[in-house]
């Protein structure tokens, strides 16, 4: 019979359909009974990573006009799957310090959804004045009119604008007929339209999502929207300081103990001094680097050298209050009476007032 | 929620739209990287659609001395305004947060304490004690309603919160009443939830309901349209633990030692009859602060009851000391500083900063400089890291010469419905909010 192949098409596709429909029904049913179950199935990493919907990718085309039906529905249901089990995604990080326990937290707190939906938002706040406007049509910029106010504030609860009032009115329409809809599933469709119209809107923030997230997500929040502003020192570069000082004295401030041998072991006198008179013992003490102290020490470097001020090691010592290196210092019969040109001793400067700095007969 | 008109002074208005059903900017909470870079590429006039609906000075008003100055909008009638909260995404309900119950103050410390701001690179988060935080909600006249929290209807948790406090603050030659807006904060976990604005709706509101039409608050971002910038300078008290926490840097050329020696301060105070202030003072540092307050072209209108509550010292909030003359025994100058320690965010020695601001400072006999310097000496013995201040004011005087170096933190000072014709420079400002 010619037409048997029809035949069997359709009876085939009425049979995918039945299967599909199944299967998305299971999917439903799956993910309500998570949802009423209570079950957090995913916190780790490598799960959030499976599950991310990645926009560019997964994302439905919503003018994708073949089986138009269909691709929206599916990708939509996954995307709740993953807005479930994602839930606790965060990647660790923000709020760790927080000792709240996870079921605090169930389909309350910000998901991936949310995230990208406000990116989604933001993108569509920035082209909306030039770009969008002249692309898209009155239609559509109702449609996510309405997608957004549900997805931020819920079902259309005010009353209808009067008829004179043709935008409100319009807008209002675009709100209130989408009833019911979970925001999430506004968040999703809003997503999707956001997507179709500009393809590339989220190029490159996918990456960005996934590394350094919760630095990023807190850092944005520093700064606004209203309050106090935590401040810190701006960092300024010291002009004219002309303090000359070699490699040695460097090294010996960064604590790099391989460079600081491999200079004393090619002759660089150990005792050398940079333009303030100071050794490189005395750059190893003032940051508190005890292993280059005891490094130095073993080269013999002069555990007595005076800077221009007068002072040996053992005073940056007592006045950086570094305790451990003072007390090798003494032991490497570093002098507690030598007095600086304003005749300190290492004892006078010391806040701390330690006992070993103080002379046995006093 | 945002892009509606949000003062709300009439329901019919709240309901007007603005056509793009778009997600303004000044959300500020949204959490995305995309979004933060999306806003910041683009030019200041298009990033606040939220506050373009607002009653408060416009950019494009800038300079434009033909508008009057004094209130936007005049106040509606208080059956107009909107009776019924704000709708929350249903997960969420508001609260008034009573700070009297020693739970209530537990449950905001601890919100505040691991959410508020924090500085740009994560280090420091502002920890407000609890006793700091009843003072600054609790000024004569304040409205328990006014500190509004807002907690998930499940667990009762506490996730959001946004205070107001009345002030009476002076601009120019009229006292206004004001709210005075502080402590937004959204936990972490909420951050792209998109509360913060139906927040700042919902304090307007209850402030309205108060017959109260504007308010002032600051904040470190630029919103339409700051009425003065300034900055925070910061004077190093323990100059090697701001090193050690990443408060401060050291430079490659500069030591420890030498770092440690330029900010060491004298062990005792220099200005003879220096002291703390106690509570017979209220009177005298009264006058003594309202005839200085009175040449700033914004400052509080404070009378002795408030001189007593903000200025009279409280133990780790506040601190106030005053010159009384040992010949006269006359009261001729005031400093004072509130406390504000941080939390030091992953450090393995130190878990606090502790952070005194310069509050409001009277010299009339002894030099601004001298008095100042024994504020530092007084900080300094109390164990405080850092003396923080802003360039309000006529502290700029003695900022470089007490050896206070520049912040990276800016602040902008904001007032709602009332419009001030030109910016004022950080010296014509007599007002510091918390």
């Amino acid at each position: 019979m010619d037409d048997s192949p029809q035949l069997f098409q359709f009876v085939q596709s009425v049979l995918i359909g039945v299967i599909f429909s199944f299967l998305l029904a299971k999917l439903i049913s799956v993910v309500v009974s998570f949802r009423e179950e209570n079950l957090s199935i995913v916190r780790g990493d490598s799960v959030e990573k499976e599950l991310k919907p990645s926009s560019s990718e997964s994302m439905p085309i919503i003018d994708d006009s073949e089986n138009s039906g269909v691709s929206v529905v599916e990708p939509l249901v996954i995307e709740r799957a993953n807005l479930d089990t994602v839930i606790d995604g965060g990647g660790g990080g923000d709020g760790d310090d927080d000792a709240d326990s996870d079921d605090d937290w169930e389909g309350v707190e910000s998901t991936e959804l949310d995230e990208e939906f406000s990116a989604a938002t933001a993108f569509v706040a920035a082209v909306a004045s030039d770009r969008l406007s002249q692309k898209v049509s009155n239609d559509v910029q109702l449609q996510l009119y309405g997608l957004y106010k549900i997805a931020t504030e819920g079902p259309c609860s005010v009353p209808q604008p009067s008829a004179l009032k043709m935008t409100a009115r319009a807008k209002w329409q675009a709100w209130q007929k989408l009833g019911a809809m979970p925001p999430e599933e506004a968040m999703v469709k809003y997503i999707a339209i956001v997507t179709a119209l500009y393809p590339t809107w989220a190029t490159g923030s996918t990456s960005k999502i996934k590394g350094g997230e919760s630095s990023d997500a807190t850092s944005g929040y520093n700064k606004g929207p209203m309050g106090p502003v935590f401040s810190t020192f701006v960092y300024e570069e010291e002009s004219g300081n002309e303090l000359k000082m070699d490699a040695i004295h460097a090294f010996a401030r960064e604590g790099d103990w391989e460079n600081l041998l491999k200079c004393i072991e090619s002759g660089v006198p150990v005792n050398s001094k940079d333009s303030e008179g100071r050794t490189a013992l005395h750059w190893a003490v003032d940051r508190g680097h005890l292993n280059i102290t005891e490094l130095l020490a073993s080269k013999n470097a002069d555990v007595n050298a005076k800077d221009n001020e007068g002072q040996s090691p053992l005073h940056y010592a007592a006045v950086c209050e570094r305790e451990a290196i003072a007390e090798f210092l003494v032991k490497q019969n570093a002098e507690i009476n030598l007095k600086d040109n304003d005749g300190n001793a290492p004892f006078d400067l010391c806040d701390m007032k330690w006992p070993l700095l103080q002379h046995p007969v006093a | 929620m945002v892009d509606n008109n949000s003062t709300s002074n009439s329901p019919a208005e709240s309901q007007t739209h603005n056509p793009d059903g778009n997600l303004p900017s000044e959300s500020g909470v949204s959490i995305d990287s995309l979004a933060r870079k999306v806003q910041e590429s683009l030019s200041l006039a298009k990033r606040h659609k939220f506050w373009e609906t607002q009653p408060v000075g416009q950019f494009k008003d800038l300079g434009d001395t033909s508008l009057p100055e004094g209130p936007i909008e005049p106040p509606t009638p208080l059956t107009e305004v909107k009776q019924e909260p704000y709708n929350l995404p249903s997960l969420y309900e508001w609260i008034t947060c009573d700070m009297d119950s020693e739970e209530t103050c537990n449950e905001v410390y601890a919100l505040l304490t691991n959410n508020y701001v924090e500085d740009d690179e994560n280090m420091f988060r502002f920890n407000y004690s609890m006793g700091f935080l009843r003072w600054a909600l609790r000024p004569p006249g304040f409205f328990k309603n006014w500190h509004i929290g807002v907690r998930v209807k499940s667990s009762k948790k506490l996730v959001a919160f946004i205070t107001g406090v009345p002030a009476r603050i002076r601009v120019r030659d009229t006292v206004v009443y004001m709210a005075e807006i502080n402590f937004l904060c959204v936990h972490k976990k909420l951050r792209s939830k998109r509360l913060a604005p139906v927040m700042i709706k919902e304090v307007t509101r209850r402030v309205h309901l108060e017959n109260m039409w504007q308010a002032a608050y600051t904040a470190g971002v630029v919103l339409p349209t700051p009425i003065s910038t300034c900055q925070y300078w910061h004077r190093s008290l323990n100059p090697k633990k701001l090193i050690d926490v990443g408060f401060s840097r050291l430079g490659a050329r500069m030591t420890m030692s030498r770092t440690i020696k330029l900010y060491k301060l004298p062990d005792s105070t220099a200005t003879p009859g220096f002291r703390k202030m106690e509570s017979h003072d209220v009177p005298a540092a009264t006058r003594l602060l309202r005839n200085y307050l009175s040449q700033f072209l914004v400052a509080p209108d404070f009378d002795e009851n408030d001189v007593e509550h903000w200025l009279l010292p409280r133990e780790n909030v506040v601190d106030s000391y005053l010159v009384e003359s040992p010949e006269t025994h006359e009261i001729t100058d005031f400093c004072s500083f509130y406390t504000l320690p941080s939390s030091i965010l992953g450090n393995q020695n130190y878990t606090t900063l502790k952070a005194a601001y310069s509050y409001y400072n009277v010299s009339t006999k002894t030099p601004l400089l001298q008095l100042m310097n024994d504020a530092l000496i007084v900080a300094k013995q109390n164990d405080y890291d850092v003396f923080n201040a802003l360039d309000v004011m006529q502290n700029e005087s003695f900022l470089k010469e007490l050896k206070f170096g520049p912040g990276d933190g800016k602040l902008h000072y904001y007032l709602y419905n009332y419009r001030v014709n030109h910016v004022l420079r950080p010296s014509e400002l007599g007002l510091v909010l918390l």
